[in-house]
């Protein structure tokens, strides 16, 4: 580098350096900052502050010109992202467009991002429920990865620690597989919803149960959120557009500005991160080369402890890409396993019907939630020709509508003031738990490379047979249970969806015992470089059925205080 | 609103209308904001009472009032297919000469009662019996229909002062009796 220099070298110097801005990262960032370790926080993006960064959020309905709906132009142009429910006109904005960050699609797979500060955790869609010990030993029970280095009772508390202070609305439900948490108090189940619930307890006794999903909204304790200047939800639904109440957790409305507040946190956005530094005669990690996303200058950053939180592809292309005589393969890649057994939760199937009961209620009011089928298959034990299970969405509601088969004043009459009402619509979808598999994989491409000299990630990710059955087992199940309910005009999908379209991607630098087939072990160090910790989506040994994103604010959390226990910490 | 916002400076600049060369017999000039339907200023002006006749004025405006059909043009133009942009196009096109056949004179020249005939009678067109000329009217008023009623019904308008929208919704009730719901019926 020219003009390098001593002071440059102390300017650029801190004790941690965690890459990525968004869930997981913000989480790191927020845990060191608050105990005192200088920070540099690395966003390959724009900043994107609470409050002001949120263009959308109090924009009404006809303010937008196509009223919500993407323009034939912007879906030619971005196939893959289009794809995504919350790709619209009012959240456009929050979403890396197909064109600006290729990658190699070996097979299908839609690579949904959010590069600026905050990454997805503006756009998730914030549903938060605990793993338990039934999927902590899947891999054992069933013999397939490798055995999980942790089990419940060593996350159990990090879950409550993150829990307490993003917020988790939610019920005790006493369920063994979906262990309770910190609630504050539950949204509502409506009223054909509790019929669903009666219902399975009729045909099923206590061996499948739906309840109210847990998710990350604000509904007590308002005074303890004071202190991170957020609100109540106030069921807006508008959560992908950023919520000026900070009522769903984000980073940018949670972690951040808590990190940001201590003083401890730098943020260099726009900091395209090429490799993290290994320094042979010190044997451990040094440091962070980006290159600036604007004048493609390449820069390094220096500290004791590395965390990489840059979501779990990327993490992995980060890895991989961080070469040096010590590690020819990618760092920490003594195994040779970084970027195989990457797995995902499968999506494709969903079930909609209909339900002519209780035709005198009706909903009013917002809701951000809904209700949860924690798994049931293979639970306790094998029960099924393929591995593992499923957990599942599911709802219930009705509408409203005015009937529009007229013209003139009659059309006019009945649009304002609408007559009809819907049976109840009653929808699942699944949440298939997928095997990790070695031919389930990314790599870099030897080819190409990005606008910032940076090998594209080629994607090698597909379904397997196991896959295929538990679509055709969620579908039958679903419609045993839909018919046993009596809900009528059942139909089962399959979408095909590519993976990826989930945005549940996980592994390539999985955890385990075993430096001969892991990356990582039970603190999230690399087995090899243990100043560098991996706590996203890359970490994941397996995948179970649950939303990830609880889970990865709890490693995070739980592997920055190891962190802050365990290594040697300089002075700045 | 850019490209539309930077064909308006155009003008400005240019002193006059921006122009697109017309590939159909039109002699009128094509509006250029609309750049995948061949729309001129006299077509939009058909659109509108076409608009305003499936929702007409009375105590509440109607379509026409709102100018709904620039909301139509816009996602005709921006989010439909395109070829259910030509039989938009064409149709609105030939809803003249429809309206000649049905009703003896052209659109514009109707009393209310009779133009809201001509637009139900062409919504009325079979899919199956109908010629190609036929399906076109009806396909171009099935897409008029459709986003004529949410224009109306997404407008500022009924939005604020008819039917006010709320960003917060109130809390969730999830058993409300429907007939404990008491909505003051909106004379139109």
């Amino acid at each position: 580098m020219a003009n390098f220099n001593i002071d440059a070298t102390a300017e650029r110097t801190f004790q941690a350096i965690v890459i990525g801005s968004g869930l997981s990262g913000s989480w790191a960032a927020k845990e060191l900052c608050e105990h005192g370790v200088k920070t540099l926080v690395i966003e390959r993006g724009r900043d994107v502050k609470h409050l002001h960064d949120y263009p959308t959020t109090n924009m009404l309905p006809y303010e937008f010109e196509h009223r919500g709906q993407l323009t034939n132009q912007i879906k030619e142009e971005n196939p893959v992202v289009s794809r995504c429910y919350a790709f619209r006109e009012d959240a456009m904005h929050f979403f890396v467009k197909d064109k600006e960050h290729p990658y190699v699609q070996d097979k299908p797979f839609d690579w949904i991002r959010g590069y600026q500060v905050g990454g997805k955790s503006l756009l998730w869609a914030r549903q938060v429920q605990r793993w338990s010990d039934f999927d902590f030993e899947g891999p054992a029970r069933d013999g397939f990865a490798v055995d999980w280095p942790i089990r419940y009772k060593e996350i159990a508390p990090w879950y409550s620690h993150v829990e307490k202070f993003a917020g988790v609305s939610g019920n005790k439900d006493g369920l063994a597989n979906l262990p309770d948490g910190e609630f504050l108090p539950g949204f509502e189940l409506n009223i054909v919803e509790k019929y669903f619930q009666e219902q399975l307890k009729k045909h099923y006794g206590d061996t499948r149960h739906m309840i109210l999903a847990r998710c990350a909204h604000i509904t007590g304790n308002l005074e303890y959120y004071q202190q991170q200047g957020r609100a109540k939800c106030q069921s807006r639904n508008l959560c992908h557009r950023g919520c000026p109440f900070g009522g769903y957790f984000s980073a940018n409305a949670s972690t951040l500005p808590w990190a940001e507040k201590t003083g401890n946190m730098t943020l260099r956005t726009h900091a395209v991160v090429h490799s993290i530094i290994y320094d042979e005669a010190k044997g451990k990690a040094t440091g962070v080369r980006i290159v600036d996303a604007n004048t493609k200058q390449m820069e390094e950053y220096f500290a004791d402890v590395i965390f990489v939180n840059a979501a779990a592809l990327n993490t992995n292309l980060i890895l991989l890409n961080s070469t040096s005589s010590r590690f020819p393969n990618g760092l920490g890649n003594d195994s040779g396993l970084l970027g195989k057994y990457v797995a995902f939760h499968n999506y494709r199937a969903g079930i909609s019907a209909e339900y002519e009961g209780h035709s005198e209620y009706t909903t009013s009011g917002g809701r951000p939630t809904s209700g949860y089928f924690p798994r049931f298959r293979n639970l306790y034990k094998q029960e099924t020709d393929f591995l593992r299970g499923y957990a599942a969405g599911f709802t219930a509601s009705r509408s409203n509508y005015a009937d529009q088969s007229g013209i003139g004043m009659p059309l006019k009459e009945e649009l304002l003031n609408p007559s009809k009402y819907s049976n109840w619509n009653i929808g699942s979808h699944m949440m298939g738990e997928t095997i990790p598999k070695e031919t389930n994989f990314v790599a870099l491409s030897k080819e190409e490379k990005d606008a910032w000299g940076i090998p594209l990630l080629k994607v090698n990710v597909e379904y397997d047979d196991n896959d295929e059955k538990m679509i055709k087992d969620y579908q039958q199940q679903m419609t045993e249970m839909f018919e046993k309910a009596g809900f009528t005009n059942i139909r089962v999908r399959d979408d095909k969806r590519a993976p990826g379209l989930d945005i549940h991607e996980m592994g390539g630098v999985r955890m385990g015992k075993d430096p001969k087939t892991s990356l990582l072990n039970k603190d999230h160090q690399l087995h090899a470089c243990p100043n560098v910790y991996v706590t996203d989506g890359a970490c994941m040994t397996s995948t179970s059925t649950q939303n990830p994103s609880l889970t990865y604010m709890a490693f995070a959390a739980r592997a920055a205080h190891h962190a802050m226990k365990n290594q040697k910490w300089g002075k700045v | 609103m850019h490209r539309r916002e930077a064909l308006k400076s155009l003008a400005i600049l240019t002193g006059g209308a921006v122009l697109v060369p017309s590939c159909n017999f039109e002699k009128e000039d094509i509006l250029a904001a609309y750049q995948n339907l061949n729309v001129t200023e006299s077509m939009c002006k058909l659109l509108a009472q076409i608009a305003d006749t499936i929702i007409p004025p009375g105590n509440i405006q109607g379509a026409g009032d709102l100018a709904v059909q620039d909301f139509i043009l816009v996602m005709v133009n921006d989010c439909v297919q395109a070829d259910q942009q030509g039989m938009f196009t064409k149709g609105l096109q030939g809803f003249d000469n429809f309206s000649k056949e049905e009703a003896g004179s052209k659109f514009s020249k109707l009393e209310p009662a009779d133009k809201e005939k001509v637009v139900a009678q062409g919504l009325s067109i079979s899919e199956e019996d109908a010629d190609a000329g036929k399906k076109t009217i009806l396909e171009f008023l099935r897409i008029t229909k459709r986003f004529t009623i949410q224009g109306y019904m997404m407008s500022e308008y009924i939005m604020t002062q008819v039917k006010p929208y709320h960003l917060i919704p109130g809390e969730y009730n999830g058993a409300v009796l429907i007939n404990s719901i008491s909505n003051p019926k909106i004379n139109g």
